[in-house]
């Protein structure tokens, strides 16, 4: 193991203390929704000026990998992302709390989350140098065709409203261009609002399309909001680990996505968890029962975004090139502790590097008993809170959070705009995913599209430069893949059956 | 002086105790640091490098917060709707405030900006990587003038310090080069490594930063960089290019001179801490020490060769 | 203005032929804004979605008059409207006022209205105490969190400086 004189550099009390105590603040930060574990991150980077950078290291990365897991809390019982790269845990783990199961799926997105937070950090670990590579060989081209890539996938997802899916997807286009264009400096479609001109903010649409239409139907009825079938009990641990086991190729291919896809600045953890879902959902033989409280579903996106947790430090401290958001702020630390990233970060200052993986490590596996205690309170209270203290404290975090993400009263009077926006449209059939990923995607797409176009005219070579390279034919595969697979599969299964009938 | 006093006067008597404790102990509480832009970026690092020196000079927090949105147009234009008691402050960016109103209505204009100081700017540079074949900037020329628009070159948005140095390099030289707009200097940096692009308008930060994986073919200074010493500057290879991104402080309009003046005096301190220089420019950046009686000429006279630079390129009419 | 789904009408998924009717308008809406647009790269993307946008809503509301296909969602919304709006209505408010009455006051009058769109029992004095203590107790909780921990600038309230 390399650098394994470091480990126990990472396990001083301090080192201990520190990644305990950033699991436990990053997953009750990442728990509610608007607070992000950049916001977190960015809080915490003075008081890191007087500690060693390993620590300071340990202590945010401790916080991003809590944060990213307690992100499923609301998406599983409130059916709000807590963070982006939770959107896709929504998409089993509501319908299982509904039915009565959050308690397993908390658990479960708990043991996932674990395991693929030390998938990613044995890459980081092991793998870090020429996976970095990876992430340089990606330019403009290939991000347009992984966000293309994202949309198919969200499209197909929506099954027998495959339009719907896709035009929801486009109404997400058209509003990740509201405001100022990087690519182009224009401003447009503000229409001359001020209230618009900072664009429509990306945590506090997905509050408003997936949290306000549950508080709105929440509000109208005297039901309880989740079923309870039966006394909460424990942790349904041997439950979760059972079904973990069972299905423990599942993590580890999810974990792996999760990992790669965190290697690619700027691609987010929303992008993981999609591709790990759909991937899950492709090759389960219990496929039918995808989005509709699937356990298989919330292990696959759970363990994929705490991948790229691991994933994301690669380019960052191999490249000095931030993975995700939160890694900018890191870097930007590193930066004023004097701490040099670069290849040479593992050879000359191992110390700091292999102390920081152990510690990150370390705190993933501190997750694990945290992370369960604190899922079990969450479950118990939002289960147990009368619906007339639910619905205000929920209303009313929103509201904190989405203003504090930009300090923006604007956004907040935006997230509830699209709340009613998204309720009309859940009741009339458009779901809100691809919207939201249609507003993610549409900047990746758009600045790779526009690059990759502007490089091509100059060099003269359009069409090679679109369907000429490697890793972009790859994913166009998968693309046509995606699209395409379900049908022939239908074709063939039917085949086949009358083949047995016959 | 009269007018001021009774400024001054009138001030005591509208405003609750804070203003008048501040007027004699300013700062007395923790001072708020607004950037306009997302934490990671550089107007951040260069904040948090500004953050100790503040704490230990003047005994108050500079408490950083953010406030991203239309390139900073957001934070810009709500500054002046802010308290002017001095214990708020906003980081802002040549040519960023120049230009942007120009454009279209963004809800400030250059002149509505009080600026109190200009503490430092990353100068303009051009960076190649490391095992480029460019070794010189006349190779980068020459091949521009042999393969008109097919030089492609990184660099972070439209209308930015990148874009303008690669309109104006380009008129001064004869050339005509591709600009790719990037979200961002980092990546603009990671395209240029991944060889997506031939070459970067980028900063000296970026030679810094990628120390060993890139090399920086001029700097568009008056005299070389510290850091840099082998680097000639673009004067002296016969190209009038002095520039970068400048980064400064500004206070809502409301603020009373004397906190203004105040203010002024003491970034200004901190700029001239030999320590603060040191880490500075052990970054890439430049300090720059324009305080707030030649702040305005500053700005005009960079106007000029912004507007002039912009319009070329087609960002503003 | 809200769309229902309504069967009937020939077990059609009016619902959605309207929303796509409305997304039609506010493709071309889009396009035109983007006449306004100097250069060329701001344009060329969103007017490819604009257009992708009208064509798939047009194939819907074909295929819909073509092969009717009745709506998953079926009736009117179960429950009761006006909570439904009173809330909106209240997290609204409590947005728009809150640079003028600082958070404090907003979150605590956005809290107690919410809490009574919201209950559905019967309201004893000692639920009333208890509820509306928590209700304060939440609203400062979370003041202090944000405001002093994570240092978040909230609005203070422009009447009261």
């Amino acid at each position: 193991m390399p650098g394994f004189e470091y480990l126990l550099d990472a396990l001083t009390p301090l080192n201990i203390l520190l990644a305990l105590g950033g699991v436990i603040a990053g997953t009750v930060i990442g728990s509610l929704p608007g607070l992000t574990a950049t916001m977190a991150v960015a809080v915490l980077v003075p008081v890191t000026f007087s500690m060693a950078p390993a620590s300071a290291l340990i202590l945010m990365g401790a916080i991003y990998t809590g944060a990213i897991y307690g992100g499923a809390y609301a998406a599983i019982l409130l059916n709000t992302p807590g963070t982006p790269s939770a959107i896709a845990t929504t998409f089993d783990g509501f319908p299982m709390a509904k039915r009565g199961d959050g308690d397993l799926a908390v658990t479960l997105a708990c043991l996932a989350s674990v395991s693929g937070g030390l998938v990613g950090a044995a890459f980081l670990l092991v793998l870090a140098p020429p996976l970095a590579t990876v992430a340089l060989a990606f330019g403009p081209v290939e991000y347009f065709w992984l966000a293309v890539f994202g949309l198919t996938l969200i499209s197909a997802l929506s099954e027998g409203n495959l339009l719907k899916g896709l035009i929801g997807a486009c109404f997400g286009l058209l509003l990740s261009g509201v405001g100022v264009a990087e690519i182009s400096a224009d401003v447009r479609f503000t229409f001359g609002s001020q209230v618009l001109l900072g664009g429509i903010e990306t945590v506090s649409a997905l509050i408003g399309l997936y949290c306000i239409p549950v508080l709105i139907d929440l509000v109208a009825t005297p039901d309880r909001h989740l079923k309870v079938t039966h006394a909460p009990r424990g942790f349904r641990l041997a439950e979760a680990l059972a079904i973990s086991w069972r299905h423990k190729w599942n993590l580890l291919r999810s974990s792996v996505i999760g990992t790669l896809v965190g290697i690619l600045p700027g691609a987010g953890g929303s992008i993981a968890g999609l591709v790990a879902y759909s991937e899950a959902r492709r090759v389960s033989p219990r496929r039918e029962h995808f989005g509709q409280g699937e356990p298989e579903g919330v292990q696959a996106t759970e363990s994929a975004n705490n991948a790229t947790v691991g994933g994301g430090f690669i380019p960052t401290l191999v490249l000095g090139i931030p993975g995700t958001p939160p890694d900018a702020v890191i870097l930007g630390a590193l930066l004023i502790q004097g701490v040099r990233t670069g290849p040479n970060l593992f050879t000359e200052e191992g110390s700091i590097v292999y102390t920081f993986i152990y510690g990150l490590f370390l705190a993933t596996i501190l997750m694990l008993p945290a992370g369960l205690v604190i899922g079990r309170y969450a479950y118990k209270t939002i289960v147990t809170v009368p619906k007339a203290m639910l619905v205000p404290t929920v209303a009313f975090m929103t509201l904190i959070g989405t203003y504090s993400i930009r300090n923006s009263v604007s956004d907040v009077i935006i997230m509830i705009t699209l709340g009613v926006v998204g309720w009309i449209l859940n009741r009339v059939g458009f779901s809100p995913s691809p919207i939201v990923l249609g507003l993610i995607l549409g900047r990746i797409a758009e600045q790779g599209f526009v690059q990759a176009w502007t490089i091509g005219a100059a060099t003269e070579n359009l069409t090679g430069m679109f369907f000429g390279r490697p890793i972009s034919l790859g994913i166009i595969a998968f693309i046509a893949l995606s699209l395409f697979y379900p049908l022939v599969r239908a074709r063939w299964v039917g085949r086949r059956r009358k083949i047995d009938a016959d | 002086m009269n007018l001021r006093k009774l400024g001054l006067a009138a001030l005591c008597l509208a405003l609750p105790l804070s203003a008048t404790v501040a007027e004699d102990s300013y700062p007395s509480k923790p001072v708020n640091y607004i950037i306009p832009f997302g934490p990671g970026g550089e107007s951040d690092i260069t904040a948090r490098h500004q953050q100790p020196y503040f704490k230990e000079m003047f005994g108050q927090d500079l408490v950083i917060s953010y406030k991203p949105g239309g390139g900073g147009a957001v934070g810009w234009s709500q500054l002046n709707g802010m308290k002017g008691d001095g214990y708020t402050i906003m980081g802002i960016n040549l040519p960023h405030i120049i230009i942007k109103p120009q454009q279209k209505d963004v809800g400030f204009t250059t002149e509505d900006i009080a600026g109190v100081y200009m503490f430092h700017y990353t100068p303009d540079a051009l960076v190649v990587t490391e095992d480029s074949p460019f070794k010189t900037l006349q190779d980068v020329v020459d091949y521009a003038k042999e393969n008109p628009g097919k030089l492609t070159l990184s660099g972070s948005g439209k209308g930015t310090a990148n874009h303008l140095a690669q309109i104006r390099f380009d008129q001064m030289a004869g050339i005509k080069t591709t600009y790719v707009a990037f979200k961002g200097t980092g990546k603009a940096v990671t395209a240029l490594l991944g060889d997506q692009v031939l070459a970067e308008w980028g900063y000296t930060s970026v030679g810094a930063a990628h120390e060993g994986k890139v090399r920086l073919l001029a700097v568009a200074m008056e005299e070389r960089h510290p850091k840099f010493p082998d680097v000639p500057t673009f004067k002296e290879l016969g190209f009038d290019l002095v520039g970068g991104a400048y980064r400064g402080i500004a206070v809502p309009k409301s603020t009373p001179e004397e906190i203004q003046v105040q203010l002024s005096e003491m970034i200004g301190k901190i700029n001239a801490d030999p320590d603060f220089r040191a880490r500075m420019e052990n970054d890439g950046m430049a300090l720059l020490d324009i305080d707030r009686a030649d702040y305005q000429a500053f700005i005009d006279k960079q106007a000029e060769a912004y507007i002039a630079a912009a319009r070329e390129a087609g960002v503003i009419e | 203005m809200r769309t229902e789904a309504v069967p009937g009408a020939g077990g059609r998924d009016l619902g959605g032929m309207v929303a796509c009717a409305v997304f039609i308008l506010l493709a071309v809406l889009a396009l035109w804004d983007t006449t306004s647009m100097t250069d060329s790269d701001s344009y060329v993307f969103p007017r490819t979605v604009a257009l992708a946008m009208i064509v798939f809503c047009l194939a819907y509301m074909g295929w819909q008059l073509l092969w009717p296909k009745p709506p998953e969602a079926g009736t009117a919304p179960p429950g009761s409207t006006p909570r439904r709006v009173g809330l909106v209505l209240a997290m609204l408010g409590a947005a728009a006022l809150m640079p003028w009455l600082g958070f404090v006051i907003c979150g605590v009058v956005a809290f107690g209205s919410i809490m009574a769109l919201a209950m559905y029992e019967a309201w004893t004095p000692r639920r009333l105490l208890v509820y509306a203590l928590v209700g304060v107790a939440v609203v400062v909780g979370f003041y202090f969190l944000f405001a002093k921990l994570l240092l978040v600038p909230l609005p203070l309230g422009t009447l009261f400086e």
